[in-house]
């Protein structure tokens, strides 16, 4: 099966479906599928030994004022898709994922007079470019983790003014990607939520989607062996992001013994200022320690020597962390918000969101029963390996992709 | 001169060159203030211009409109209260958006449909104003900007 894949941002440091690009396509190409890939920068890293990959040029030009355009790029600013470019992120507009679909359609034509493809397989992208790439006869599949509707009203939960509201509303596609996903063959979304989701969101109907987990790298998110560290919890992700429920966390934290202590892999003040003043409101600062970004290894190591991961999340479109946290036999207390219950299975303690209460008890329960601990720690290493290893999402995909085919061919 | 500078320069001097020439031809030579409709010229001369022009800025004010409307419609959580402690005062000014652009779009079909020249000539000024103002914009950011390359042969 040859297969071209779509993806606006490569680059597997700068967003979620990098990662998904880089890993599936490796273990999709071990598989038996020849894989292209038609990218736009930041680009992946390499990824020659199983696929062909074709850049796309595009300037960045999002938020970036005019006098601060690197020289090489102004000079490219006048061909026509820059130009189009410019002009909509004037206007607060982010149209990389409409001039990224143009741009691969125009492309594809002259990929088309020396390859063929059973099928396109765009990431994340959803752009009006995919529709006339339909002419030419080769059924779409789309992968969404989940709807940008979910970040647009997250991000309505942050907006203080008018015109932040204003520039929230053009910066995200949506009419554009509601229109395109209800015309392509296929959507892969990674949880049984996402249906819902999508549904609600652009009024999908669920026949035309096909839930497949995410992939994680079980190998490299495994157990260090290191001792563990006592009354430790752990807390990843953006600090920001209203979704992730901080406050009750904190409330939480605020409810355990004092020697109960907090680590967040984030950034802190003074760039992240949120979940700070809440930490300062409840006088937990002697508590709660910020890592800043980290990398792997490091990620690996906490995730390692936490007692429990914890998940105060009001939504979460997979949950990731838990995912990670449990392929490193790390309990998990999580909220039953979004595909968390989904994820966590059998391998944590599950709460209702908003309730710090709740999630005060369930920390309590597994910080005093280490038998406990040790146990949920070995069904979450299972439930990753079966369930969330790269192997077995390239398996599943590779499921749809001929379902789509055979029944693309049908309908012919 | 690098050539890339040499285009900045003609981006500048051409966009400015029309700009003048499209203020000459649609507002000085026909006296535009004078002309209530445009009899002398054929209904099909007319919507010719007003079409194109009229798609637009009915595109612009209803994307306005919509955010707007947006603003006052969706449904989410109240803004978490950690973060704001100002008043927000952000749906009344969405809906003096809706008014504004539901008033100027009205206004707008009411002109084109008695036809008269200012409906299109104000929408066209605004439209060729900001495309030619981005160009010059550019153009000055082009010769301004210093090069990080070595010289272009």
């Amino acid at each position: 099966m040859r297969v071209l894949f779509l993806c606006y941002r490569g680059n597997p440091y700068c967003g979620g479906q990098g990662i998904y690009l880089y890993h599936l396509t490796r273990e999709l190409a071990k598989q038996g599928v020849e894989i292209d890939v038609l990218v736009g920068p930041p680009y992946p890293d390499p990824m020659e030994e199983w696929a062909n990959v074709y850049k796309l040029e595009n300037l960045h030009l999002w938020s970036m004022r005019t006098s601060h355009i690197p020289y090489e790029n102004l000079k490219k600013l006048f061909s026509p898709w820059h130009f189009l470019e410019y002009v909509a992120t004037r206007f607060h507009i982010f149209p990389e994922m409409e001039t990224f679909s143009m741009k691969s359609f125009f492309y594809l034509k002259k990929l088309l007079k020396k390859k063929q493809y059973d099928l396109i397989h765009d990431v994340q992208c959803l752009g009006w470019g995919l529709l006339p790439m339909k002419e030419y006869g080769i059924p779409i599949v789309t992968t969404v983790h989940h709807p940008l509707t979910r970040d647009r009203n997250a991000d309505f939960l942050i907006d203080t003014t008018m015109w932040e509201k204003a520039c929230t509303i053009l910066f995200y596609p949506l009419t554009m990607q509601r229109k395109v996903i209800n015309r392509l063959h296929r959507v892969i979304t990674s949880s049984r939520e996402g249906l819902h989701e999508l549904k609600q969101a652009f009024g999908l109907s669920p026949e035309k989607v096909s839930v497949v987990y995410n992939g994680m790298d079980v190998e490299l998110f495994r157990n260090t062996g290191e001792p563990r560290k006592q009354k430790s919890l752990l807390f990843v992700g953006n600090t920001e992001d209203h979704k992730k429920g901080m406050r009750y966390l904190f409330e939480a934290l605020a409810m355990l013994p004092e020697d109960v202590t907090l680590t967040i892999v984030d950034e802190g003040p003074p760039k992240r200022l949120t979940a700070w003043k809440m930490i300062e409101r409840l006088k937990l600062q002697h508590r709660v320690h910020f890592t800043g970004k980290v990398d792997l290894d490091e990620l690996v190591y906490h995730y390692s020597t936490c007692t429990i991961l914890v998940m105060s999340s009001l939504y979460e479109g997979f949950g990731l962390p838990a995912a990670e946290a449990m392929s490193c036999e790390t309990p998990v207390v999580a909220t039953t918000a979004g595909a968390l219950p989904e994820v966590v299975g059998d391998a944590g303690i599950l709460v209702q969101p908003e309730n710090p209460g709740a999630l005060k008890d369930a920390i309590n329960t597994l910080l005093n029963n280490a038998p406990l601990r040790e146990e949920l720690g070995k069904k979450g290493r299972r439930r990753a390996v079966d369930m969330f290893a790269w192997p077995v999402a390239a398996q599943n995909t590779l499921a749809v992709y001929k379902d789509v085919v055979a029944s693309y061919r049908s309908s012919l | 001169m690098p050539r890339a500078r040499i285009l900045g320069i003609f981006a500048c001097v051409i966009s400015t060159v029309l700009l003048a020439v499209f203020g000459y031809y649609a507002y000085i030579l026909n006296d535009a203030y004078s002309i209530s409709n445009v009899q002398k010229i054929a209904a099909e001369t007319y919507y010719a211009v007003a079409v194109p022009v009229g798609m637009v800025t009915i595109g612009i004010l209803s994307t306005g409109f919509w955010v707007g409307m947006t603003i006052l419609t969706i449904k989410v959580a109240p803004p978490m209260p950690e973060i704001v402690e100002k008043k927000d005062n952000s749906k009344f000014k969405a809906f003096l958006l809706c008014l504004v652009t539901a008033a100027l779009a009205g206004l707008f079909i009411y002109g084109v449909i008695q036809q008269y020249y200012l409906a299109i000539a104000i929408p066209a000024t605004v439209i060729t104003l900001v495309l030619l103002g981005m160009v010059f914009w550019v153009g000055v950011a082009i010769i301004t900007a210093r090069s990080t390359l070595y010289k272009e042969k």
